[in-house]
């Protein structure tokens, strides 16, 4: 995949790109399903659209979005990133500001718009549970928490990022609008209670082999891969109860090559039809308040715009104040 | 770069001088290439550790200070450790096997091993997953033959990372003990039995001593080779198990703090190198690779 990509950039600096314009951008993401559909509902259209051909790349690493700029070789014209990322780069003077007369940001959902970045699409942290592999599933933060009524391995979210710490303090008893500032001290004694008992999982694919083995009956899933995995006929039963969103957001690095094309890729990306189409593909929310009318209404019930009775929002701007100190104690907690 | 100045080993019996600088011209442009792309970039990334966020030896002190670090260094030493010392457990038998086998018998398991090198890392390190998990085949064996009621726990954790780290260096351990042992006179073996030795005397007063550089030399190549593991700690490691490739990859790429990975890696790096130094001593350079 990457060597494809690499010969793919090499063929486009050689003058062999075969498009019709000489233009084009790279995209970069996470990989796996959700680039697939980026690619299908985004990438694709833009192509048909402008005739500038986009490369795909990836997976995003800040490493090296903060490596390409400092260097001045910015090889990424767009990148989905975290939206507590994309606050904290934008303040770090990593990205570009967003153009909004290219941009449309009257229809977007203004929780997720920033003078750098705009949403991507949008998650929830959901509880999943396989119910073959259990007599009973557990429906609260404050089950899964509950290694007495609920015995065996759950699994979470690995990485530092919002979700798991929220997760824990709703499960102790905190009102979902008390959680900020997040009581780490609390939260951390929270999860050590279950310590022994997570099975962390790092990406997508691997959290859907977890509880599709059962290696990990139960946990903390992003929505969208419970949706695909109970599509492959795995017995999923999914809790909406306190529901923690996060988003992803676009971004265009400082110094991108292609700018003018990135702005315009992100204007299509996020409008009505292309989220539309991303959310159909993948279970996560659009981001643009037009895009549930173009929609199944049976695919837009099942979306985490419409599980907002007990929903929760992870607060990036929190978060991104406070992404290298929680991260820090986060990996040092795990590693003890 | 200390495999250039050869203190008396292969440049030592032929024509010194010529062979030199032959071999000097020809590795100039290899050696331009590393100085630029290798040898460059990490000496910036290792200048980071003592520039940011403040000049200064901060970050030594802050790795080296933290009882949770400390733990990840001496946790990287004992898995490194005990893959060595079940690599050679493994490693031995199986290289004398291969040295007193059929030839043909003895190309089909050579191609076992060198296929399994070959196969791509994450797709061997998944299948371990998958075989080793509490609803793993594994597990799932013993239990449906009743040899145990509970689930063994193979993976997430110290056991997990020993199995897939053994799997994967197998291989650097069984070849060079292979060549060390192939050299090793079968008569001197009949002598020791016609002697009067014992099976397990002729194994532990002459197959052993005598196989002894090739161990020493496998180990320490899989011990470095395991210092600096990434993928197979963190997949089948759980997160106390955490190893220093991984710390450093997490403030490299996750925490974007480079002056605290660049620390991290200079001190894998000076571990390392010191290491290889000691190998280098003990059997020079033209001993590496078991030839």
């Amino acid at each position: 995949m990457k060597n494809i990509t690499i010969i793919a950039a090499l063929a486009a600096t050689l003058g062999l790109s075969t498009a019709a314009s000489a233009a084009e951008l790279v995209f970069t993401s996470w990989g796996g399903t959700t680039q697939d559909v980026q690619k299908a509902a985004w990438a694709d259209k833009f192509t048909e659209k402008t005739g500038t051909a986009v490369v795909q790349d990836g997976p995003t690493d800040y490493g090296k979005i903060k490596a390409m700029v400092e260097a001045a070789g910015v090889t990424w014209d767009v990148v989905d990133v975290e939206g507590d990322y994309a606050v904290q780069a934008g303040k770090a003077g990593l990205l570009e500001k967003l153009d909004f007369s290219v941009i449309d940001k009257t229809k977007l959902d203004p929780r997720f718009v920033t003078d750098y970045s705009v949403g991507s699409f949008y998650y929830s942290f959901v509880i999943g549970c396989n119910k073959d592999a259990v007599s009973a599933c557990p429906k609260t933060w404050a089950d899964l928490f509950d290694t007495a009524k609920f015995p065996g391995k759950r699994t979470f979210y690995k990485w530092s990022a919002p979700g798991v710490i929220e997760a824990a303090l709703l499960a102790d008893g905190v009102a979902a609008d008390k959680l900020y500032p997040l009581d780490l001290d609390r939260a951390f004694k929270k999860l050590d209670t279950i310590k022994a008992d997570i099975v962390w999982w790092s990406g997508g694919a691997q959290s859907q082999q977890l509880l599709a083995s059962a290696e990990a009956p139960f946990g903390s899933f992003w929505n969208g891969r419970l949706t695909a995995l109970a599509a492959t006929g795995v017995t999923v039963e999914t809790s909406w109860d306190q529901n923690i969103t996060a988003a992803d957001a676009l971004v265009v690095p400082k110094g991108a090559k292609n700018k003018d094309e990135a702005m315009k890729f992100i204007a299509l990306a996020t409008s009505a039809e292309a989220q539309a189409e991303m959310a159909k593909g993948t279970g996560y929310a659009p981001i643009n308040v037009g895009s549930p009318a173009l929609m199944d209404a049976d695919v837009a019930k099942t979306l985490p715009d419409q599980q907002t009775a007990s929903q929760v929002n992870a607060d990036m701007g929190y978060w991104a104040e406070n992404r290298d100190a929680i991260g820090e104690r986060w990996y040092a907690w795990q590693a003890k | 770069m200390a495999t250039l100045t050869d203190p008396g080993g292969i440049a030592g019996t032929v024509k010194p001088r010529i062979v030199r600088q032959y071999n000097f011209a020809q590795t100039v442009p290899a050696l331009a290439l590393i100085l630029l792309f290798f040898v460059l970039p990490v000496l910036a990334l290792l200048l980071r550790s003592v520039l940011e966020p403040q000049p200064g030896f901060g970050n030594y002190a802050a790795l080296l200070g933290s009882t949770t670090y400390l733990k990840i260094f001496l946790n990287t030493f004992v898995v490194s450790a005990l893959v060595t010392a079940v690599s050679l457990a493994i490693g031995f038998p199986v290289a004398w096997a291969l040295a007193i086998m059929p030839s043909r018998l003895s190309s089909v398991v050579f191609a076992i091993l060198l296929l399994s090198m070959w196969t791509n890392l994450l797709t061997r390190t998944y299948a371990w997953m998958v075989l080793l998990q509490r609803t793993g085949v594994i597990n799932k064996t013993l239990m449906g033959l009743g040899l145990i009621d509970q689930p063994l726990p193979l993976v997430n954790n110290l056991v997990g990372v020993t199995i897939g780290m053994t799997y994967i260096m197998l291989p650097f351990i069984i070849l060079p003990l292979y060549g060390v042992i192939r050299r090793i006179d079968p008569a001197i073996l009949q002598a020791a039995a016609l002697c009067g030795a014992t099976r397990f005397q002729a194994l532990t007063r002459i197959l052993i001593p005598l196989a002894a550089p090739g161990m020493v030399s496998g180990a320490l190549m899989v011990f470095v080779m395991s210092l600096g593991y990434f993928v197979t700690p963190a997949l089948l490691g759980g997160t106390a198990n955490m190893m220093l490739a991984e710390l450093i990859a997490q403030f490299v790429q996750s925490l974007v703090n480079w002056g605290m990975g660049g620390a991290a890696a200079l001190i894998l790096l000076v571990v390392t190198l010191t290491l290889y130094a000691v190998q280098l001593r003990l059997f020079g350079p033209a001993r590496m690779g078991g030839h």
